[in-house]
């Protein structure tokens, strides 16, 4: 059991050479650059754009070998971007914006979910329509996302002190079993989890009442961004790429997610359910337009204000297009 | 030996067969009759799931215990080797429990992201985290062990001139062996348990990675099946190493007289043994972190702690709110601290009086201590609710079973003859247990009680953090999601440094009580 | 090896207390004394008056509270280093997880002598615990651990051979036999010997001189020489003069105990 750290940093070094040598000589020339791309959780069909890319070679045909990294629930994804262990990172605009407070020098250079997944899931009989429902309510929700209901309550004039927050963990146990009356979550989690245990439920989406905060952002180091640009577009347009091929076909990524992962116990079923309800989070008239990953300055600034709501004030600044316009361009 | 009877009850009799199947039977029942509030699964559908997905569950089980396995080795060997050390440099004791307590302070919130850029993809973090789970529990008990020997062994050793490497070999580690074994099955449940956990630090298969998903998936039988799948790997070791440590354990216990030591201890010395624990602890700190090139980003170094909570803008606030947190923890932990050790030793007592019954509960202490605590807590939080009740007894059953474990091996110490002689008295089983068995268990208890001060602050954190949402555990969780780690750091060397106390109260309080009993453990 | 001669053991000023400073229990009162070279010391007194303590203080295995023990120019410490003497402990000191054998082995290997498997049986066989070798000490009579550790003590041939009370436990006739087949043993390797025992007879049987020691704190009460023929075959021990020394021994034993008091803790 020994570190790996040095020889990782000297084998970084080299790919730093590289990759700088990479500006001079023409790319098609060199050998496969190694990165790593950090996720945010446990394989599933919500990075099946990524699954694609590798799968169908989008990546290693510019030159790029990208190891995807599983997150988890104790696996920032700032860490190891921080670090430079991982070139690029799934975060989300309020993740990065606390981060970016701390002193960790991020740009978010791409948006996979231009609609916020958060949601309030509740059941049909005891629902939560709007966020004026919530008065009253128990809410369960994981304690790191006090500021989200936070944010939404001050959004829609709601006084969070009538809401009563209990903790809870991961599962969607405690609102079938009646302890909480709904639940924080991700839209494309959660609930999806719960259809497919034939427990219907009522969602509402955060992104429709207000709450507009980037989700599933790309993320990468101001160094990465002035010294490994080429291997940023490169990893970005397999991105851009993939996730074309997943909007044509979501079960298909669904399959392919459950193929590549066979040890990660995922079903089928639920990979397809989530597969198609992340669509209309990520793809909208924007990306129609603009192509996947965009974000314009509008969209930026709704951000920057919800994110002051949240406490996690930032600047436009934070938004670098610059890779993503290397990409369309 | 009714002691060593209570540990081999680990092995189902087959008078267990009856109550077994009844066991099972009542549960497949309740289970069905509450299958619409998704707490518990059906035997009958766990069995499916397992059959169904055999080959996803055997190869999960396949990495998880290769972890675990390698987990095991290293820990108990750094365990082993910090005890030596310790018999060797006695000077060094203070220093050297220090630093291993501090160690095991640590939470996973700090530990998970810092391995996993240590180490980059694969299993070294689950590894480590399985061997970080480990050491502690097996420091400790060893410890005990090569100190359970009579003057008079060490006293042939010296004369012939020989000296502590001799003693070591000849006297100290047999005499350290039973010790071992009882350290070495505290961590089989651990080890894998740490494996586990250490998936949550971001892995690709294992079954830490399918309890997640299974929770989160509401997949009751998945949950259920890990659940099962896990206590049987963890009782299977546990009931291996016991047997492996009675073929090794070829003596019976000794009474072991010594004479009390003269307590030479100078009154600076205290203070000073306590400094240079501090100036090692920082240095290593920051060393460590410095020597991997750690960014100062989540890897917070000692002055930077410093001014976030002393020199820094802000630092007024962020004490408050630390102290506050603080405060509500130590409220639950205290409690939850002093359930789960009478709970292990009461059990330990209960178990060597009425040794027929450790066939059942032996299994259950086992499975309640190898299911992730994010498994269990929400039963326990649905039992006790989110109030002080759920959170003692989550802390309650994170210490028990070391603590059982230890009690059981310490009262299967007593020595023969003294058992001999409360036999020619005809004397009842309680007689003996408070004249013969408790003694001679004390310095079990004594190491399970130390063991349970990291043990009761994390238990007690991990419960904050899944269910009541209050104290340090909540804080650190919120700190960690929103990369404020100069909170995060500081309130790891807030717990630290309240481990540390703990620890000197309960070695204080052991130095009077085993002056008395055992003054073996305080001769040398 | 035992051509040349044994350095003589000497006490000066040696005195023995234990406990916390300021309540101090005084175990050994200052001696002076001298012990031959070669020769077989016995120490008798009655029960808790300090053989032991002495025992251990001519081992090295405590400090002096005040005073100096020198075994010709080397101190004890020196002669334990040297591995040249060796202890049968009044509580055998058996280790329980090695057998007899492996018990009586260490007596050689702690003392850095090869290993010789034909001496330990030997040994083991001089003390009668043939057929006992792969027996563990918790499965042997007090007596039977007793020889074991005679064995062991020997297994050494140290220089300075230290004896606790070694046949404490055993019967008449056992005792007898080993009473008679030690000494001779002893003998031929020239050892400087001291034996603590309770048995006059034997102190007489044994030994060249012999210590009776008063209560706690240990005084010499009587320094007594024994001046019997070796070997003390039957002919010497049906003698008047031994009957006679055994006498002087037991009068002093009573004389040095103040009547009605046993050396108390
Ligand atoms: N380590 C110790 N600490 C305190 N007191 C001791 C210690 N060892 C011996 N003593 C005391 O010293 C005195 C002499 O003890 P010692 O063992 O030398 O007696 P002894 O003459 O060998 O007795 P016995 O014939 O019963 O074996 C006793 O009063 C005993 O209590
Ligand atoms: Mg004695």
């Amino acid at each position: 059991m020994t570190f790996r750290t040095p020889s990782r940093r000297l084998f970084l070094g080299g790919a730093l050479t590289t990759a700088t040598a990479g500006l001079i000589l023409p790319r098609r020339a060199l050998a496969q650059e190694a990165v790593n791309f950090q996720l945010s959780w446990l394989h599933s069909v919500q990075f099946g754009g990524s699954y694609i890319a590798q799968n169908k070679g989008y990546w290693s045909d510019a030159g790029l070998e990208v190891a995807l990294q599983p997150g988890g629930p104790n696996a920032p994804v700032e860490p190891p971007v921080v670090a430079g262990t991982a070139l690029v990172g799934i975060s989300a605009a309020d993740y990065t914006a606390a981060a970016v407070n701390q002193g960790a020098p991020f740009k978010i250079i791409g948006v996979a979910m231009q609609k916020n997944p958060f949601a309030i899931a509740s059941l049909a009989e005891n629902p939560v329509n709007s966020p004026a429902d919530l008065v009253g309510k128990k809410i369960g929700m994981a304690l790191a996302n006090m500021p989200v209901l936070e944010a939404l309550c001050s959004i829609n004039d709601v006084d969070i002190a009538e809401i009563e927050v209990v903790p809870t963990q991961y599962d969607p146990a405690p609102l079938v079993q009646g302890q909480v009356d709904c639940l924080l979550c991700w839209a494309t989690d959660l609930p999806v989890a719960m259809e497919i245990q034939g427990v219907e439920s009522v969602t509402m989406l955060l992104a429709d009442h207000g709450y507009a905060v980037h989700s599933q952002t790309y993320i990468a180091t101001e160094d990465s961004l002035a010294n490994r640009r080429d291997q940023l577009v490169a990893l970005m347009k397999g991105e851009v790429m993939g996730w074309q091929d997943y909007h044509a076909d979501p079960a298909a990524a669904a399959a392919l997610t459950v193929e590549m992962f066979p040890d990660s116990g995922l079903d089928l079923a639920t990979q397809e359910l989530q597969a198609e309800r992340q669509v209309p989070l990520m793809f909208s008239d924007l990306t129609e337009a603009e192509g996947f990953g965009w974000f314009t300055d509008e969209t930026v600034a709704a951000n920057v204000e919800t994110l002051a709501l949240l406490d996690k004030p930032v600047s436009a600044d934070l938004w670098d297009r610059s890779i993503l316009e290397e990409v369309h361009g | 030996m009714s002691g060593a009877l209570a540990l081999r009850g680990a092995r189902l009799p087959g008078g267990g067969l009856i109550g077994s199947v009844l066991a099972v039977a009542v549960w497949e029942i309740v289970a069905r009759l509450t299958a619409q509030s998704f707490f518990i699964a059906a035997p009958s559908a766990i069995l499916l799931h397992m059959t169904e997905h055999a080959g996803l569950l055997w190869r999960a089980l396949g990495v998880t215990l290769w972890a675990a396995f390698r987990g095991f080795v290293w820990g108990n060997l750094a365990g082993v080797l910090m005890a030596l050390l310790v018999v060797l440099l006695p000077r060094g004791e203070r220093l050297i429990s220090t630093l291993a307590l501090l160690v095991f302070c640590l939470p996973l919130v700090a530990t998970g992201p810092i391995l996993r850029v240590l180490y980059g993809p694969g299993d070294g973090p689950q590894v480590t985290l399985a061997a970080l789970a480990v050491y502690y529990t097996t420091f400790l008990p060893v410890l005990v062990g090569l100190r359970a020997a009579p003057q008079g062994w060490f006293d042939l050793v010296r004369s012939y001139g020989r000296g502590r490497m001799v003693a070591l070999r000849e006297v100290r580690l047999p005499a350290a062996l039973p010790y071992l074994v009882a350290g070495l099955q505290i961590a089989a449940p651990a080890a894998f348990l740490g494996a586990m956990v250490g998936e949550f630090t971001g892995a690709e298969r294992g079954l830490g990675v399918l309890t997640v998903r299974a929770l989160r998936a509401l997949d009751l039988p998945a949950t259920w099946s890990i659940a099962v799948i896990t206590s049987a790997v963890s009782v299977l070791a546990f009931a291996a190493v016991g047997w492996a440590g009675r073929r090794l354990d070829l003596a019976p216990p000794q009474v072991l007289l010594a004479a009390p030591g003269q307590a030479r201890r100078s009154a600076w010395q205290g203070p000073g043994e306590a400094l240079l624990a501090l100036g090692v602890t920082l240095a290593l700190w920051k060393g460590t972190m410095e020597l991997f090139a750690l960014p100062r980003f989540f890897a917070k170094r000692p002055e930077d702690v410093w001014a976030y909570m002393v020199s820094g803008p802000g630092a007024e606030a962020h004490r408050a709110k630390l102290f506050a947190a603080m405060g509500e923890t130590l409220a639950f932990a205290a409690p939850g601290y002093l359930a789960g050790l009478a709970l292990g030793a009461g059990l330990a007592v209960a178990l060597t009086l009425a040794p027929r019954a450790a066939a059942f509960t032996m299994p259950v202490a086992i499975a309640l201590r190898s299911i992730p605590i994010v498994a269990t807590a929400p039963l326990i939080v649905w039992a006790l609710g989110r109030g002080a009740a759920g959170t003692i007894a989550v802390v309650a059953v994170m210490i028990f079973f070391p603590t059982l474990v230890a009690c059981l091996h310490g009262l299967a110490r007593t020595p023969r003859a003294v058992l001999d002689l409360f036999e020619v008295y005809a004397a009842g089983r309680w007689r003996r247990m408070l004249g013969a068995q408790l003694p001679a268990m004390l310095p079990a208890f004594f190491a399970s009680a130390r063991m349970a001060i990291p043990a009761a602050i994390l238990a007690v954190t991990t419960a904050e953090w899944l269910a009541t949402g209050r104290g340090v555990g909540a804080l650190m969780a919120t700190v960690a999601s929103t990369s404020d780690y100069g909170m995060l750091w500081s309130a790891i060397a807030l717990i630290g440094l309240a481990a540390v106390l703990a620890h000197g109260a309960v070695v204080a309080l052991e130095r009077v009580v085993l002056a008395r009993t055992n003054a073996e453990q305080l001769a040398r | 090896m035992p051509d040349e001669p044994r350095p003589d053991i000497r006490l000066t000023g040696v005195s023995k207390s234990f406990g916390a400073p300021g309540r101090e229990v005084p175990a050994v009162a200052p001696l002076d004394l001298r012990l031959a070279g070669g020769s077989m010391t016995a120490l008798v007194g009655p029960s808790g008056c300090g053989k032991s303590t002495l025992l251990r203080l001519i081992a090295g295995l405590e400090r002096p509270s005040s005073g100096e023990i020198r075994i010709g120019d080397e101190s004890p410490d020196d002669l334990r280093k040297r591995a040249a003497l060796s202890v049968a402990f009044q509580d055998a000191a058996l280790l329980p997880w090695r057998t007899v054998a492996g018990n009586v082995a260490l007596g050689r290997s702690l003392a850095r002598r090869p290993r010789d498997a034909g001496a330990v049986s030997e040994l083991i066989e001089l003390v009668g615990l043939s057929g006992f070798e792969a027996q563990r000490p918790a499965e042997l009579s007090g007596g039977m651990r007793q020889r074991a550790a005679i064995a062991r003590a020997m297994a050494s041939a140290p220089e300075l051979l230290l004896l606790d009370e070694p046949f404490g436990a055993l019967d008449e006739l056992t005792r007898d036999r080993l009473n008679a087949e030690l000494p001779p043993l002893w003998e031929a390797h020239g050892a400087t010997s001291v034996l603590v025992t309770h048995s006059v007879a034997e102190a007489v049987r044994l030994s060249d001189r012999i210590l009776v020691l008063t209560p706690r704190p240990a005084r010499i009460a009587a320094d007594i020489a024994v001046d019997l023929p070796r070997p003390r075959d039957a002919v010497v021990l049906g003698s008047e003069a031994f009957r006679e020394t055994c006498g002087q021994v037991s009068a002093a034993l009573r004389e040095g105990q103040a009547p009605g008091r046993l050396a108390a803790q």
